[in-house]
């Protein structure tokens, strides 16, 4: 990846809290690298305490980096100047209680730069876009989970940023929210926004990112495109229809095999693809799809997780 | 600048909204109502006697007002991640605590001045008399507050409340018994660097005298800028060096 277009850039990124007494102090983030091209939705996953959340504060100036180069769109993002194209969800974000949601989103429009006389529109656009119209009058106290972390969303991106960094967007929502939150992230690509993403919603990430990175105990443990991390190789998935049960011939070279109704999901090796269509069709079965075989995220980063842990490559 | 000030607006509208200056200006301008009814000190002697209490109640009720809104202010900021979605756009810490202390500051200042409003309500119908002096005491009592608001924040960066609450006590303390705890002449005379709040005694010559000099008051204006220049620097390096 050239480095011009990158929108985001660490380069081993490491904090490390000191602890009392003579200690070296313990390593929260150790020695992490990522880059994020531009236009491109980049998920950040790793279990809690695996750094995501220190790396992201790191990139933005809330904490103190031990050591690292931390760039947004080329300038260093720990510093106010660097963060002018940013714009950021804070985990579980919270207001000031006693403002009305117009009156929050003017004050964080005038921090992110919106010209006074855009204000009043942008707020009452964005409201209307994170799914809280006809709130503007009311007081933040009477907001639920949900709706402050639609307007957190709202904050974020009131400046038109062009890198937008969402720490766990999808929490407190319901599924129509996580929906709309999804669809969010999708138009902000789309409007070329680069958008780095840390969830533990495995389903957000894989529905929406294009490149991931999974940091585990303060490191990067993987980093690719979703298929390339997921896509299991030599394997293809195979869905029919129309079959009581497998032909003898199938059953033989099928594995990971599942059933509901009439529809059978299995998975065999590409060698193997030719032979077990005919035996399908040879049954009167039809095939519905053929595709590589492709790991979940879950069983991904389990396995990972689980291997990092017991020492053993995966 | 420009950001600076939307903090510090933000800030005051919270402080506002959160109703605890209504009820000290209410409960300091029912206790002024009082003072009238007080057992006589001398004949005579009455409205002096009346802005001295006034003056000491104003005193008092800023004081209250400036830790109750400084103490908590940045530890409950940090503590609900309300500062990540200011610090994180294009803001400077240091313009995060200056507006921060600059709303606070002109909501106590606004708050003695209703106080004194009321208090001169209460003069003009007890003895007649507007007592205009007192607002050299309210200038006094705002920019001491405007000091102590400076070092709350300041210590409230890297500690919570109870701390910043005996802080300041501690701070008031010495900063008005320089007297007391610099002593000596020539070479041991420390008094010239001694951080005295003393420029801000000001309760006798407005209670009783003729009100202050202009010396006075550009003295009152100097301490107040030195000292709180000094605290807020302390407060933004202590907040440039610490983790949120």
């Amino acid at each position: 990846m050239e480095q011009a277009d990158s929108a985001i850039r660490v380069d081993g990124a490491r904090k490390v809290y000191k602890t009392v007494g003579k200690s070296p102090g313990r390593a929260a983030v150790d020695g992490i690298s990522l880059e994020v091209e531009q236009g491109s939705i980049h998920g950040l996953l790793g279990p809690n305490g695996a750094g995501k959340t220190t790396t992201l504060k790191m990139l933005i100036g809330l904490v103190k980096p031990t050591e690292g180069i931390f760039e947004i769109l080329g300038e260093d993002s720990t510093s106010p100047k660097g963060r002018r194209h940013l714009g950021f969800l804070p985990e579980q974000p919270y207001f000031p209680q006693h403002i009305t949601a117009m009156q929050a989103l003017r004050f964080y429009g005038r921090l992110a730069g919106v010209e006074k006389q855009d204000l009043d529109g942008r707020a009452v656009e964005l409201l209307g876009k994170v799914g809280l119209d006809g709130t503007e009058r009311t007081e933040l106290s009477k907001f639920s989970r949900g709706m402050l972390q639609r307007l957190g969303i709202a904050q974020a991106i009131i400046g038109r940023p062009k890198v937008v960094v969402l720490d766990e967007p999808a929490s407190g929502l319901d599924p129509v929210g996580q929906r709309d939150i999804r669809n969010l992230m999708l138009e902000l690509r789309e409007n070329g926004t680069t958008v780095l993403l840390s969830s533990h919603q495995l389903s957000e990430v894989e529905a929406v990112c294009d490149r991931v990175s999974i940091l585990n105990a303060g490191k990067v443990a993987a980093e690719g495109h979703i298929d390339e991390l997921l896509n299991i190789s030599g394997q293809t998935s195979i869905r029919v229809r129309g079959l009581d049960e497998l032909p003898a011939a199938v059953n033989a070279l099928a594995g990971d095999v599942a059933v509901s109704g009439s529809v059978w999901v299995f998975s065999v090796e590409d060698s193997a693809v030719r032979s077990v269509v005919d035996a399908v069709d040879d049954a009167g079965g039809a095939v519905m799809s053929l595709a590589p075989k492709r790991e979940s995220l879950e069983d991904y980063f389990a396995r990972l997780i689980a291997s990092a842990r017991t020492g053993v490559a995966s | 600048m420009s950001r600076m000030l939307s903090i510090a607006r933000a800030v005051i509208a919270d402080c506002v909204r959160r109703r605890v200056p209504y009820v000290v200006v209410l409960f300091a301008g029912i206790l002024a109502a009082a003072i009238p009814s007080l057992p006589d000190y001398g004949v005579g002697v009455e409205p002096e006697v009346f802005r001295e209490v006034a003056l000491a109640l104003m005193y008092v009720a800023a004081l209250v007002l400036s830790l109750a809104l400084a103490a908590n202010r940045l530890p409950s900021e940090f503590e609900r991640r309300t500062a990540y979605s200011v610090l994180s756009k294009q803001v400077s810490r240091w313009e995060y605590l200056l507006g921060t202390w600059l709303g606070l500051t002109a909501v106590v200042a606004a708050s003695v001045a209703a106080f004194t409003v009321v208090v001169q309500a209460v003069a003009l119908i007890s003895y007649g008399d507007f007592m205009w002096v007192l607002w050299v005491g309210t200038l006094s009592i705002a920019l001491e507050m405007g000091v102590i608001v400076a070092a709350a924040v300041a210590v409230s960066t890297v500690s919570g409340p109870v701390v910043v609450v005996v802080a300041s006590a501690l701070i008031l303390f010495v900063g008005h018994s320089r007297s007391t705890l610099v002593g000596g002449a020539g070479a041991t005379d420390l008094s010239l660097f001694y951080p005295s709040l003393d420029s801000f005694n000001i309760m006798l010559p407005v209670a009783y005298g003729g009100g202050v000099s202009a010396l006075m008051v550009l003295s009152m204006v100097m301490v107040f800028a030195g000292l709180s220049g000094i605290a807020l620097l302390l407060g933004v390096v202590l907040l440039g060096k610490r983790d949120l």
